[in-house]
């Protein structure tokens, strides 16, 4: 028994590819700008008076290198935006059918909802890897073009870790459309990127030790991009278990439920 | 082997119903159409059929095979046609029809006859279609697979007359090669026309399922005469009312008595015909009202 459709796969890639193109060229543009400015930015830090550079201490100090710099302006955008976009995504693979009232037709061929829901879930699988390498690829361009020399290994695995966080958000926000009632808008979807990435941030800047604790219940912490461009650092495995496990049976129960929907358009 | 097999069949919504109590039998190579008002139950039966949404309570069964998660095998051999056809928008027909092709395994030929016979423009894009040629373009999706059954959920709504016509001789046709036609429709008269048997459905019930040919033997004749007379006296002839400068009446009786009754008198004009479907049901509504 197959679990994937080719034509499917090809015709909802096609469908998605507009979409895709507009966030990674957008993105990775902004991107590309973030990474261009550094020369410039340093020059910025040079001439900062001393009692900022102290101020500015409080939160990390002053950026000494190209990755720590794009860790706190480029990276942390990509995964802010990039969340929003996959949530989307993760949403829309289940809803936008329905919405178009296209499913009827599309249920009506010879393939199994397993068969619908693995190929529709490898086409988001898809476009979040084609973003997340079409970001990579312009910040990338950014660097050789400024000359920075920047150390490949911690660059690749903030993408490869925030790749990981993106399928995790797109899982969930997929899972979150099956469990819903035909017919609920897709801006819904943004309700599981947006609290994840305040609590990160929260759990990032403050001295409570309680609130520091929130890290754990926002996958935002496995890639967190300050972290990884540091030189001590240790991957939060605990925190990337969890939510991989969390995608994982999101997964299973989004199929279960997708296979018992019922199309009412 | 019946074609479809339905038995006390029930669909709710939460607490609404979709169907109460549904039983039903088509048979292989037969024309079976499905009529009732808005809100019936029609098109929750037919998608309890496609899978589309699961029953309550009941069994549905085509060509003996339970459809409980049985889509993919049985969507092999069915032809399904929504009520509103749609399909996706930004893309041309010709790459729409390609993919349901490419999807089913099939060659092309047959879907390129369809297109001839409906003459659907393949360069458009698909939300530049009209309503009709959304619909031409969900026939040849249904029957571009030459499939065993075919599902309609009102096949006709939206066509031009030319069309609609075009449409009910290819159901024909397809049934000379063997294949079973279940369609739903609110038009009686398309019914009568392309229908081998039909079956009425109100408030989620099957109320009654007859064949055409019976019903066409049981079925009263409608009298209009001109100039106007009310007071036409025969066993059986009953005075409806004046229609448009026409004396309307019903009739149940034996056809050559009337005509020999009818001898007698001088008319502008008569117009004696048999009653269609809507006025059997009509007449139906009454009776329970």
């Amino acid at each position: 028994m197959t679990f994937f459709s080719p034509s499917l796969f090809k015709i909802e890639f096609r469908r998605r590819f507009i979409g895709l193109l507009i966030w990674s060229l957008a993105l990775g543009a902004s991107m590309y700008l973030v990474v261009i400015l550094f020369p410039m930015v340093q020059d910025m830090y040079a001439a900062m008076p001393p009692e900022f550079a102290a101020i500015m201490e409080q939160f990390g100090g002053l950026p000494t290198n190209g990755l720590e710099y794009f860790s706190t302006e480029g990276g942390m955008m990509f995964q802010l935006f990039g969340a929003l976009y996959v949530a989307l995504e993760g949403f829309n693979i289940i809803t936008r059918d329905e919405r178009e009232r296209t499913v009827e037709s599309i249920f009506a061929l010879p393939l199994s909802r397993t068969q619908l829901f693995v190929t529709k879930y490898a086409s988001v699988v898809t476009n979040i890897l084609l973003f997340s390498l079409i970001n990579y690829g312009f910040s990338l361009i950014g660097f050789i073009q400024i000359g920075e020399d920047i150390n490949m290994g911690d660059f690749t695995l903030f993408f490869a870790l925030t790749t990981l966080m993106f399928l995790v958000i797109a899982t969930l926000s997929l899972s979150l459309a099956s469990y819903l009632k035909v017919g609920v808008k897709s801006g819904i979807a943004i309700a599981i990127p947006f609290p994840l990435y305040i609590l990160y941030i929260i759990s990032t800047m403050t001295s409570n030790e309680i609130l520091k604790n929130l890290k754990y219940i926002t996958p935002f912490t496995f890639a967190d991009p300050v972290g990884i461009f540091k030189a001590d650092y240790e991957l939060p495995w605990l925190n990337l278990i969890i939510f991989v496990l969390l995608a994982v049976s999101g997964f299973i129960s989004a199929m279960i439920c997708f296979k018992r929907r019922d199309i009412l358009i | 082997m019946a074609a479809i097999e339905i038995m006390h069949l029930r669909k709710y919504y939460q607490k609404s119903r979709g169907l109460e109590d549904a039983s039903l039998t088509v048979n292989e190579g037969e024309i079976f159409g499905f009529v009732g008002p808005n809100g019936a139950g029609k098109t929750t039966l037919i998608r309890i059929l496609m899978n589309l949404i699961h029953k309550s309570s009941g069994d549905a069964l085509i060509f003996g095979e339970n459809v409980d998660g049985k889509a993919k095998k049985l969507n092999e051999i069915i032809g399904y046609l929504p009520s509103e056809t749609n399909f996706y928008a930004e893309m041309p027909v010709k790459d729409v029809l390609s993919f349901f092709a490419e999807t089913r395994k099939i060659d092309f030929d047959r879907m390129n006859e369809l297109v001839q016979i409906l003459d659907l423009d393949l360069t458009k894009k698909v939300g530049a279609l009209s309503f009709g040629n959304k619909k031409k373009l969900g026939i040849i999706v249904a029957m571009m697979h030459r499939p065993k059954l075919l599902i309609l959920d009102e096949p006709t709504t939206g066509l031009d007359p030319l069309m609609q016509k075009k449409m009910l001789d290819l159901l024909k046709e397809e049934q000379k090669q063997g294949t079973t036609i279940f369609l739903s429709s609110h038009d009686l008269a398309e019914v009568q026309e392309a229908c081998d048997r039909v079956a009425l459905i109100k408030d989620g019930k099957i109320n009654f399922v007859f064949k055409m040919d019976d019903l066409r033997m049981s079925s009263f004749k409608k009298l209009l005469i001109k100039p106007l007379n009310q007071s036409l006296s025969f066993p059986d002839l009953t005075y409806l009312g004046d229609v448009a400068n026409a004396s309307q009446y019903e009739y149940k009786g034996n056809i050559n008595d009337l005509i020999q009754f009818l001898s007698k008198y001088r008319f502008e004009s008569i117009d004696l015909r048999d009653s269609t479907l809507a006025e059997i049901f009509l007449d139906y509504y009454k009776k329970e009202a």
